[in-house]
């Protein structure tokens, strides 16, 4: 069964503790009586570890390119020989 | 979640933020890492690790206090450094200091292959997601990005999309 879109607001909610005071309420007392319900908490978090995951990996990869580019470009040469001269072995 | 992303809207926009923190961060990490010893690649690792510690805080938190950025960056690599190459947690990454499930599903043999199914067949879908969930856009900007005619269009948009990722 699909879950509704008011429950995965609701859950959204509880996940990043953002809901209303009453809705918390509500909610704590609706895990209580349906189990169901702690399995779709279960799932959306996991699915939010996974968006978590997949995003991380992107902004990586914008940081790389940023790095290739301050380590090949020759606009940084000054950047990259000073960075590099830290290194040189003594 | 609190939208306060401070580095940009679009990868361009993030390009030139994250070419400014290089400029005035990496120079005092590096010269850090080197006089601990290590190396080019090392600095380069913990640093790079740093500026996501650095985007996920800023996209995620409330407060709006102006931080010096690059004295905030070294005392996160310093932080890593020593977790990473004085403790001899040598695969330690930004991952494993922030509690998640992403090690978790690391650690599941089909997390490779439903990434890569994502990051493939589902690639317009995720990029919504990261850019609401993760890079905490306003949902006026996210509209706009993914050619939506407005807020409304794009809520629901990105619920629908969240509801079939979940199926």
């Amino acid at each position: 069964m699909r879950t509704s879109l008011n429950e995965i607001k609701l859950i959204d909610g509880r996940i990043f503790n953002t809901n209303p005071p009453e809705d918390a309420l509500l909610f704590d007392a609706l895990l209580i009586i349906n189990p169901e319900l702690g399995q779709q908490l279960m799932w959306q978090q996991k699915a939010h570890a996974i968006v978590k995951q997949y995003s991380r990996k992107k902004l990586k990869a914008e940081i790389e390119a940023v790095h290739q580019e301050l380590f090949h470009k020759p606009e940084y040469s000054s950047f990259r020989r000073r960075i590099l001269g830290l290194f040189k072995k003594k | 979640m609190a939208q306060q992303n401070t580095f940009g809207y679009t990868a361009a926009e993030r390009e030139k933020a994250f070419i400014a923190l290089y400029q005035q961060a990496f120079p005092a990490v590096a010269k850090y890492v080197s006089k601990m010893g290590g190396s080019f690649d090392e600095a380069k690792d913990v640093f790079q690790d740093a500026l996501v510690s650095h985007y996920e805080r800023s996209a995620t938190t409330a407060l709006e206090l102006k931080i010096d950025e690059k004295a905030y960056l070294f005392g996160i690599a310093k932080n890593l450094w020593a977790k990473k190459f004085r403790e001899n947690v040598l695969h330690s990454h930004v991952d494993t200091f922030e509690t998640d499930l992403v090690d978790e599903i690391d650690a599941q043999p089909s997390g490779g292959k439903l990434m890569h199914y994502l990051e493939t067949a589902g690639q317009k879908c995720m990029e919504m997601l990261k850019a609401f969930y993760y890079d905490n856009l306003p949902v006026k900007t996210i509209a706009g990005l993914f050619g939506f005619s407005g807020e409304r269009s794009a809520t629901v948009q990105r619920s629908l999309t969240y509801e079939d990722f979940l199926e």
